[in-house]
């Protein structure tokens, strides 16, 4: 039995070679020019990253756009999934569809759509005034809310498809065995539903902040440079700054955080699960 | 065990075949192109209609060549040599001054010769850079593209300062060619010199980019995404756009037109080099001398509205009468540039 396990763990050895040669080399080296100097090792460039007032302004935008656009996306994902379960023949099509169509659109096409969106005669802002909430356009076009809402619109079937994919298994028995013993909607949801279905949560939210946090095109196209974030940063550096050392601590930094997201999001969907 | 397949093959023979198989998968695209009669050219990605529509057919008939063409900023295409040096895949690259020198520094470039590319010795005699090592093909010219149904013309640069236009100005960032102007026109009125003097004063420079501020919606590095909010309306102006941008879409009948504002405007410098040590470098001589030949000079001259280099050609924009027209030290740009990137970064961040 040892022997047939050992063998079936070879099928992954193609997947691990392409990963080690494709991913884990270039980033070894990258790594490596962020602390390689003509003296020997140093540490100086982070030093001087996280000394810079704007590099801190620059990453502190970068995670609360992550983190926002990971919460708008939640709170869209988490009703969606749930209408999605429930979905029975052509009506799950549809909504499987809807949310893998959008991914075959371009970001640069998103991007100029949403301009069309937020300008200051577009849909958005006539809609308002013509509803009464504002009496004249407001500047929606290269601002941190355009961002996170564009940002949450692209990620968001990364967010869907893992909830979905627990709520789909959720036993309908359990919600209705605490109805019959009395227990309130709400105390049904967050003590029934929503704790069985957090590791599907945990999951999308780890998708996406991962993504959000490292998008660049998306901020390129709907922020522009005024509002630069680390992806952006590090485009920077490499293509117009040719600083390699500081492109690669950036590139380091980000990293490090997207690790931290990932090896977070593990051990809490492990405890979770623990836990049920 | 011995035996992998029913045919008798070993499994020695088995790996030494699909590694020959995968390395010959891995390379035939280099070896096709090293045969075939395909160059790559770098370019920047606002040519990409010219390139289309004249050069590419234009160079399959006249010297048999398939181009193949990667549309991006000069910075970027001088990052795919300054990377590639060792194996280039570019054959000749089309770019901006400025990057054309720090080329030329990274000893990335390779001589454009009179024996080689004939045309070369009808050029302006200003159109041929540090003993050939590139040369000027098409010189458009930059002003303020403005809205016309928001303004009749934009006179003066300072218009871009008017509090009329908060929130209404888009400017290049610093990190594309066209970005300087802006630079050097706050220079100019910040300092109060002429643009020949105040190119130097580059703390008045940051001094008055500062008070542009309130007027800008945004800064770009994609400048089609900001045209197409300035033909949308969204802003009433884009400083430091040129004719070859500009005016075929005015032609086209978009409300949009190139002011030239009274202070000066500037000449834009669109280069082309050969790479060092690229592939097919008979044909890309061949490619740059036709770039340089009568013919592609009147055709990319009148459909993006620039100036040609070739003497003996007649044909393109008309420069504006009456408005000087400056060419600044590109070689103390290509020294500072880095660093007004990063401090211009800063001053613009919200």
């Amino acid at each position: 039995m040892t022997a047939r396990v050992d063998r079936v763990a070879l099928l992954a050895v193609p997947g691990l070679a392409y990963l080690a040669v494709i991913y884990a080399l270039p980033l070894l080296m990258l790594l490596a020019k962020s602390i390689r100097t003509a003296d020997g090792v140093s540490f100086g460039e982070y030093a001087a990253f996280f000394s810079d007032e704007y590099n801190m302004r620059v990453l502190w935008r970068t995670l609360r756009v992550a983190a926002l656009t990971t919460v708008l996306a939640l709170v869209i994902a988490y009703p969606t999934a749930f209408a999605m379960s429930r979905a029975k023949g052509p009506w799950l099509t549809v909504f499987l569809v809807a949310m893998v169509l959008p991914m075959s659109l371009g970001v640069v096409v998103k991007a100029f759509a949403w301009s069309i969106l937020f300008r200051a005669n577009g849909f958005l802002n006539s809609t308002l005034q013509w509803i009464g909430l504002t009496d004249g356009p407001v500047r929606m076009l290269f601002t941190e809310t355009a961002l996170v809402v564009g940002a949450a619109n692209v990620f968001l079937p990364f967010m869907v498809l893992p909830i979905y994919a627990v709520v789909r298994q959720l036993d309908s028995r359990l919600p209705e065995a605490a109805a019959s013993l009395g227990a309130s909607p709400m105390f049904r949801f967050f003590n029934v539903t929503l704790p069985l279905t957090l590791p599907g949560v945990v999951a999308g939210s780890a998708f996406t902040f991962s993504m959000a946090i490292s998008m660049y095109v998306i901020p390129s196209l709907i922020v522009g440079e005024r509002q630069q974030t680390m992806s952006m940063l590090i485009a920077r550096s490499f293509l117009y700054l040719r600083n390699e050392p500081l492109g690669s601590t950036i590139s380091a930094v980000l990293l490090a955080i997207a690790i931290f997201v990932v090896v977070f999001s593990s051990w809490l969907a492990r405890r979770l699960g623990a836990r049920q | 065990m011995t035996r992998l397949l029913s045919n008798g093959t070993s499994r020695r023979n088995f790996l030494k075949t699909s590694t020959i198989a995968a390395a010959g998968t891995l390379a035939a695209p280099s070896i096709l192109r090293a045969q075939s009669s395909e160059i790559v050219i770098g370019c920047a990605g606002s040519h990409t209609a010219w390139m289309e529509q004249i050069v590419t057919p234009h160079m399959k008939e006249a010297i048999g060549a398939d181009i193949l063409f990667e549309g991006t900023k000069s910075s970027v295409n001088l990052e795919k040599m300054a990377s590639n040096a060792d194996a280039p895949y570019l054959s000749v690259v089309q770019m901006d001054d400025p990057v054309m020198i720090q080329s030329v520094e990274a000893d990335l470039l390779t001589p454009i010769t009179p024996d080689a590319v004939g045309n070369m010795t009808d050029l302006r005699p200003d159109a041929v850079h540090m003993e050939g090592m590139w040369c000027n093909y098409v010189q458009p010219w930059a002003g303020v593209a403005y809205n016309t149904d928001f303004s009749e013309g934009v006179p003066s640069w300072e218009a871009l300062w008017d509090p009329a236009n908060a929130g209404q100005v888009i400017i290049p960032s610093l990190q594309n060619t066209e970005g300087m102007w802006t630079l050097f026109v706050a220079a100019m009125l910040g300092s109060g010199k002429p643009f020949s003097e105040a190119q130097y004063e580059i703390e008045a420079a940051f001094a008055k980019l500062e008070e542009l501020k309130p007027n800008l919606l945004s800064v770009y590095t994609t400048m089609s995404q900001a045209f197409n909010l300035l033909e949308q309306g969204e802003i009433s102006m884009l400083s430091g756009n040129f004719s070859s941008y500009t005016l075929p879409r005015k032609a086209e009948g978009v409300p949009v037109d190139l002011a030239a504002p009274s202070e000066g405007i500037f000449a834009m410098p669109s280069g082309i080099c050969l790479v060092k040590g690229g592939p097919n470098p008979e044909l890309a001589q061949a490619y740059v001398n036709e770039m340089l030949g009568p013919k592609m000079q009147a055709e990319i001259a009148d459909f993006a509205s620039s100036v040609p280099a070739n003497t003996t050609v007649n044909a393109g924009a008309e420069i504006p009468e009456g408005v000087p027209i400056f060419s600044p030290d590109w070689a103390f740009v290509a020294e500072n540039r880095r660093s007004w990137i990063e401090r211009f970064d800063k001053l613009m961040a919200l």
